[in-house]
C-alpha cells in the first residue's frame, strides 16, 4: 500500500469514527489548556537572563551580601526653577517619611534623610540633612543648595548638577518569584497623590523595579490592543479568501483549538508570560490558519469541480497530508532553533510555538476533516479571477524567466554588498522606547544624570575587618577615581568618601583632613561611630559585608551601547589586573554590564541555532521529496528573502540587534512552508509527466492561491506586531512582515523560474 | 423567679467589677510589672558577647563589656559605658549613654586613635548596634514608659501560658510600628516581634537562658534576634554578669570617660 493510500484509508476510517476522534482530541485540547492558570507573571528582565549566565552570577554574588539591586526612585522636577524651594522641599521631605511605607523597601535615600555631617566642636553630629523644612527661608536654601552641592555622595544619585530634578531611591528586597506590582503600585498612588497635591511640581516614577515591570505592563497591553484586532482581520481575510462562511468558522475553530492548548502547555511548563510570548499565539494562529486554508481550499475546489463532500475531503487530504505535516515540522524546526539563544524569554516562545505547530498539524488533521463533514458547506464557485491571474503569471514566468532569475540576482548581489554595513549592537534602555510615558521619565533621567541606572564593583580585602586598611581604602579610592574618567561613568562613591569627611569633620572641618588616615584602627573607630550615629535603615550595610572584609563601589552609568559597555568592562577589567592585585573583585557588575553578554551570547547562540535550522530543513525537504536535485533548488528560495532583507535593513541602519537575528529564525519555518507546498505539488507534476509550462500552471493551479493567503496572514500578523509598545516585538514583526513579503514574491517568481531552467537540461 | 435575676444581676455586677481594668490598662499593667520587677539591681557589670550570623551561617565576633547605673529618677533612663573590646581595631573604644525615656539619648564616644571624646548625634535609637539585627532601642525595650500597652489575650508559648501583648512606641523616631510580644506568668517576657515602618513582620527577639540574679531578679542572658526580611541573625549573650557591685556613680560622667579608656 502506498502513503497516499494510508492516508485515504486513515481520513476515511476518522471520519466514520468521527465521534470517538471528536472526543478523544478534544479531552487532549481540554487538558493541556488546564494548565494556562500556571502560567507565571514576568520576572522583569531577569526573564532575560539564564541563571547560569556568570554576569547575572556576578550580580546574584552582590545581592548575597548586599541585598537585592533593584530600586524604585521618585523623580521630582518642578516646572519653574530647581529643587531648593520650600514646597518643593517640603515635597521631597513628605515623600521620603511615606516611602518607607512602600512594600518589601528596605531603605529610603533623598535629599532630606541624607545622613549629613556636621561638627560643633567636639560634637560630632550627624543626621538628616533637611529635616525641619518650616523653618526654611531663602538663606537657608541657597545655603543648603550650595551644601548639598559639594557633596560628592548626593551629586548624581539624588540631585542632578543643575539641582533641577532629585531622586526619592526605594532599595527593595523583595522575596524570590514576587513580583514588584506592590511596590509599583504603592509608588503610582504616591505620585498621584503628590501631583495633585504639588500642581507646580513634576513627580514620577523610574528605576529598575519600574524597568523590570515594564516587561509586564507591556505584555498585557500588547495582549489587549493587539489581540482583537488581529482577530477581527483575520476573520476578515479567512472569509474574503475561503469565500465561504462555514470555512471560515472551520478555520477559526481549528486556529482557536490550536492556540489554547499551546497556551496552557507553556503553563504546564512554568514559563512565564513575557512581552516575547504574546507573539506566540499570533504565530500559531498563522500557522493554523496557513493549513485549514490549504486543506479547505483544495476540498472546495474539489467540489466545485463536482466532487462530492467525503470524496474532496479525502482527496484534499492525501494532497495535503505531507506538506501539512512537512511545514508543521519545518516550522516546529526552525523556531525550535531560537532555544540556541541565551535568553529564556524567547526560549519560551519559541518553545509555545513548536507545541502550537503540533497542535495545529494534529487538529488539522483530525477535527478539520470531521467538522468539514459535519458542517453544512455552500460553495458559490471560486472567484476565477485570482485563477485566471494566477495562469497569466505562470505563462509570463515561463517567458521571461531568465529575466527574473537575471533581475533578483543582481538585485541579490547590490544588496549583498550593503550588507558587511551591518553590525551587531543593543540598547536595552531602549526595550520601551514605543511607551511614552517611560520615555518621558526616561528622557528627564537621562539628560539631568546620564542614566537611571547604576552598577557596582565588589571589592574584598581577603581579611576580616580588611576594608579600614589604608592600603584598602586607598586601592578602592582610586579605583574609583579612575572609573569616573571613564566616558561611561557619571559619578562614583566609596566606603573611602566616608572615611574622608569624617576624618575632615573631626579636624574641625578643615579641608586639609578631606584624606584617608593612616591608621588603620583610626578608620576602624571612625566607622564605628558612623554606625553608632545613623537612624533605622540609614546603616552602612548596603556597602560593606559584616565582618568588614568587604565593601562595594556604587557607580553612576551614562547611556551607553551594547558595544560601548563590553569595551568598557574589558577595560575596567584590565585595570583591575594592573592595579588591584592582592584583592579580589568579580569587576563591574549590574544591569548594563549583563546584558550586552547576554545579548552577544544569545546572537552566536541564535547563529549556531541557525545554522542547525536550516541544515535540518534542507535535509528534510530534500528525503521527503527525495531529490537531491529539488533540495538543492529548495536553498534558493530560503535564502534570498533573507538577504534581501537584510540588504534592504542595511539601507535604513547599521545596527542588528537580537531580535533582527531573532526574525530569521522565527520566519525561516514559515519561508520554508511556502517553498514546500510548491515543490511537493511540482513534484506531483513531474509524476504526472506534465510539461514544463503546465507543471508551473498545475503548481499555481494548485498552491498558487493558498500560498498567497497564507503569506497575506503571516504578513498581517508580523505587521501587527509593529504596534507592540515592547522595542524587540516592533523589530522583530516589521523584519519578518518584510522577510515573508519578500518570500512570496520569490516564491511567486524566482521559484517557478529556476524549476524551469533546471528542468529543460533533464528532459530529453 | 426574682430569685433568678437576682442571681443574674450579682453576676453581672460582679463581672463589670472585675473587668472595670480593660485591656489597655491591663497591657501597661503587665508591663509595668515586669518592668519594675528588674527594678532595683543598683548597678551591674558584665562582658558581653555578640554573634551576627548572615544566610550563608557565616558568623562575625564582637566583644564587649559593660556597666550600667540605675537611675533612680523615675522619669529619666539608665545610664551605661561599653568598653569595646573586639574586633581588635575598635580596642580601647569606651561609650557612654545616658539615656532618656522618650527623647534622644546623650551619648559619648572615646576614640583611642584619635585620643578625644566626642559627643555623637542623637536620634540614632532605631539604628543598628555594630551592624546587628538589634537596635538601640531593642535594649530598653521592657521599659513601660516607651510605649502604649494592649493586652490581647493569654497564649501558650514555649510550654507556657503567657500573656500576649501588644506595644506601640512613643518614641517619634522608632524604627517600628508596632510589637507583640509574650510574656510569662513570672512577668518575663519571652519573646517579642518588631513590625517596621510599613507594618510589616520584621524581626522576632527571643529571651533566652533567664537567670535568676541576687534571687529577685530575672534577666535573660542570651537575645537571640532573628530579621525575617534580610534573613540575618544575631546572638548577644551576657557573661559574667553581677548586680549591684557597688560601680562609682562618677563613671558615668563624660568627664570620666578618658580616666576609665586607660
Amino acid at each position: 500500500m502506498n502513503f497516499e493510500a494510508i492516508i485515504e484509508k486513515y481520513t476515511v476510517s476518522i471520519l466514520d469514527h468521527r465521534i470517538k476522534t471528536l472526543i478523544a482530541i478534544l479531552l487532549l485540547v481540554l487538558v493541556a489548556t488546564a494548565g494556562a492558570r500556571f502560567l507565571e507573571a514576568p520576572s522583569g528582565y531577569r526573564g532575560f537572563v539564564e541563571s547560569g549566565q556568570p554576569n547575572y552570577q556576578d550580580i546574584l554574588n552582590l545581592e548575597e551580601k548586599y541585598g537585592m539591586i533593584d530600586t524604585l526612585s521618585f523623580v521630582i522636577k518642578p516646572n519653574n526653577g530647581d529643587i531648593f524651594q520650600k514646597d518643593v522641599i517640603q515635597l521631597i521631605h513628605e515623600l521620603t517619611e511615606v516611602s518607607w511605607q512602600t512594600p518589601f523597601s528596605s531603605r529610603v535615600s533623598s535629599l532630606t534623610n541624607f545622613q549629613y555631617t556636621t561638627v560643633d566642636g567636639d560634637d560630632i553630629n550627624i543626621s538628616d540633612f533637611i529635616s525641619d523644612t518650616d523653618l526654611m527661608d531663602e538663606n537657608s536654601l541657597q545655603e543648603l543648595k550650595s551644601l548639598a552641592l559639594q557633596e560628592r555622595t548626593i551629586v548624581n544619585f539624588i540631585l542632578s548638577e543643575s539641582a533641577r530634578v532629585s531622586f526619592v531611591n526605594i532599595s527593595l528586597d523583595v522575596p524570590e518569584d514576587t513580583g514588584f506590582e506592590d511596590p509599583i503600585e504603592f509608588a503610582n498612588e504616591q505620585k498621584a497623590y503628590f501631583n495633585a497635591k504639588y500642581p507646580d511640581v513634576f513627580v514620577t516614577v523610574a528605576g529598575s523595579a519600574m524597568y523590570s515591570n515594564n516587561f509586564q505592563t507591556t505584555a498585557r497591553s500588547d495582549a489587549t490592543s493587539m489581540y482583537p484586532g488581529f482577530l477581527a482581520l483575520i476573520i476578515i481575510l479567512s472569509y474574503i479568501l475561503l469565500r465561504s462562511i462555514t470555512a471560515s468558522a472551520i478555520s477559526l475553530i481549528v486556529i482557536f483549538l490550536s492556540i489554547l492548548p499551546s497556551m496552557g502547555m507553556a503553563g504546564w511548563l512554568g514559563f512565564e508570560a513575557q512581552p516575547p510570548l504574546i507573539i506566540a499565539p499570533i504565530l500559531i494562529l498563522t500557522i493554523a490558519l496557513a493549513h485549514a486554508i490549504h486543506i479547505l481550499s483544495i476540498a472546495l475546489t474539489n467540489m466545485n469541480e463536482g466532487m462530492d463532500k467525503k470524496k474532496s475531503i479525502v482527496e484534499s487530504m492525501k494532497i495535503n497530508f505531507t506538506p501539512v505535516f512537512l511545514t508543521s515540522f519545518t516550522t516546529a524546526v526552525g523556531v525550535a532553533g531560537v532555544n540556541f539563544g541565551k535568553i529564556p524569554a524567547f526560549s519560551e516562545m519559541a518553545n509555545t510555538v513548536v507545541i502550537g505547530s503540533t497542535f495545529s498539524f494534529i487538529l488539522s488533521v483530525t477535527i478539520l476533516p470531521i467538522i468539514f463533514m459535519l458542517m453544512p458547506i455552500k460553495t458559490d464557485g471560486k472567484s476565477s479571477v485570482v485563477l485566471n491571474a494566477l495562469s497569466k503569471l505562470g505563462d509570463l514566468i515561463y517567458r521571461f524567466k531568465l529575466y527574473i532569475i537575471t533581475f533578483i540576482g543582481l538585485a541579490s548581489l547590490l544588496l549583498i554588498n550593503l550588507i558587511p554595513n551591518l553590525y551587531f549592537d543593543d540598547d536595552f534602555d531602549s526595550y520601551f522606547d514605543r511607551v511614552d510615558d517611560w520615555v518621558e521619565v526616561k528622557n528627564i533621567v537621562n539628560d539631568e544624570f546620564g542614566s537611571s541606572f547604576f552598577i557596582f564593583a565588589n571589592l574584598s580585602s581577603e581579611e576580616t575587618d580588611g576594608i579600614t586598611s589604608p592600603e584598602y581604602l586607598k586601592k578602592i579610592d582610586e579605583f574609583a577615581r579612575w572609573l569616573e574618567t571613564q566616558d561611561e561613568v557619571v559619578t562614583v562613591t566609596t566606603v573611602s568618601d566616608i572615611i574622608k569627611t569624617l576624618n575632615k569633620n573631626m579636624n574641625g572641618g578643615n579641608n586639609e583632613f578631606y584624606s584617608i588616615p593612616d591608621n588603620k584602627p583610626l578608620n576602624a573607630q571612625y566607622l564605628l561611630m558612623y554606625e553608632f550615629s545613623v537612624p533605622y535603615g540609614m546603616d552602612l550595610k548596603n556597602q560593606m559585608t559584616a565582618d568588614k572584609s568587604e565593601s562595594r563601589l556604587l557607580i553612576r552609568l551614562n547611556m551607553a551601547t551594547s558595544k560601548e559597555s563590553i569595551e568598557f568592562n574589558e577595560r575596567t577589567d584590565e585595570w583591575i589586573r594592573n592595579n588591584l592585585q592582592g584583592y579580589q573583585t568579580d569587576g563591574v557588575v549590574g544591569i548594563p554590564i549583563m546584558m550586552p553578554y547576554v545579548y552577544q551570547e544569545n546572537t552566536n547562540g541564535l547563529m549556531r541555532g541557525l545554522l542547525f535550522s536550516f541544515s535540518f530543513i534542507v535535509i528534510v525537504i530534500g528525503i521527503t521529496l527525495r531529490s537531491l536535485k529539488l533540495g538543492l533548488i529548495s536553498i534558493v528560495p530560503n535564502v534570498v528573502p533573507f538577504i534581501l532583507s537584510y540588504g534592504i535593513l542595511a539601507i535604513f541602519t547599521n545596527i542588528v540587534t537580537f531580535s533582527h537575528t531573532l526574525s530569521i529564525l522565527v520566519s525561516l519555518g514559515l519561508v520554508v512552508d511556502a517553498t514546500i507546498h510548491f515543490l511537493s505539488k511540482y513534484k506531483k507534476a513531474e509524476s504526472l509527466n506534465l510539461n514544463a509550462s503546465d507543471a508551473i500552471q498545475y503548481c499555481f493551479k494548485y498552491v498558487g492561491f493558498p500560498i498567497i493567503v497564507a503569506s497575506i496572514c503571516l504578513f498581517s500578523g508580523f505587521a501587527f506586531l509593529l504596534q507592540s509598545s515592547f522595542q524587540t516585538n516592533f523589530i522583530l514583526g516589521g523584519m519578518c512582515a518584510l522577510i515573508i513579503l519578500i518570500a512570496l514574491i520569490i516564491d511567486l517568481f524566482l521559484l517557478p523560474a529556476l524549476l524551469l531552467m533546471f528542468r529543460r537540461r533533464n528532459v530529453v | 423567679m426574682n430569685k433568678f435575676l437576682l442571681i443574674l444581676f450579682f453576676v453581672m455586677f460582679v463581672n463589670t467589677n472585675l473587668s472595670s481594668e480593660d485591656n489597655f490598662e491591663k497591657g501597661l499593667r503587665i508591663a509595668k510589672e515586669s518592668y519594675e520587677s528588674t527594678r532595683g539591681y543598683v548597678d551591674s557589670e558584665s562582658d558581653q558577647l555578640m554573634i551576627l550570623v548572615d544566610p550563608k551561617g557565616n558568623e562575625v565576633i564582637r566583644e564587649i563589656s559593660g556597666k550600667t547605673l540605675e537611675n533612680d529618677d523615675p522619669n529619666d533612663g539608665d545610664k551605661s559605658i561599653i568598653f569595646f573590646n573586639k574586633p581588635k581595631d575598635v580596642e580601647g573604644t569606651v561609650m557612654l549613654s545616658h539615656t532618656h525615656v522618650n527623647d534622644d539619648d546623650d551619648q559619648w564616644l572615646y576614640l583611642p586613635a584619635l585620643g578625644r571624646v566626642k559627643r555623637i548625634s542623637s536620634s540614632n535609637k532605631s539604628g543598628s548596634f555594630m551592624g546587628s539585627e538589634i537596635a538601640f532601642e531593642d535594649f530598653s525595650g521592657n521599659d513601660y514608659r516607651k510605649y502604649e500597652w494592649e493586652f490581647i489575650g493569654e497564649e501558650e508559648y514555649d510550654g507556657e501560658i503567657c500573656y500576649k501583648l501588644v506595644s506601640i512606641p512613643k518614641y517619634k523616631n522608632s524604627g517600628y510600628t508596632k510589637r507583640i510580644g509574650f510574656t510569662d506568668k513570672l512577668l518575663r517576657p519571652r519573646m517579642i516581634e518588631y513590625f517596621d515602618r510599613k507594618g510589616e513582620l520584621l524581626k522576632t527577639l527571643y529571651f533566652e537562658d533567664y537567670q535568676l540574679y541576687n534571687d529577685k531578679i530575672w534577666n535573660a542572658d542570651t537575645f537571640r534576634v532573628v530579621n525575617h526580611q534580610n534573613k540575618n541573625k544575631t546572638i548577644y549573650k551576657w557573661i559574667n554578669r553581677e548586680l549591684n557591685v557597688g560601680i562609682n556613680k562618677k563613671d558615668f560622667e563624660k568627664s570620666s570617660l578618658l580616666r576609665l579608656a586607660d
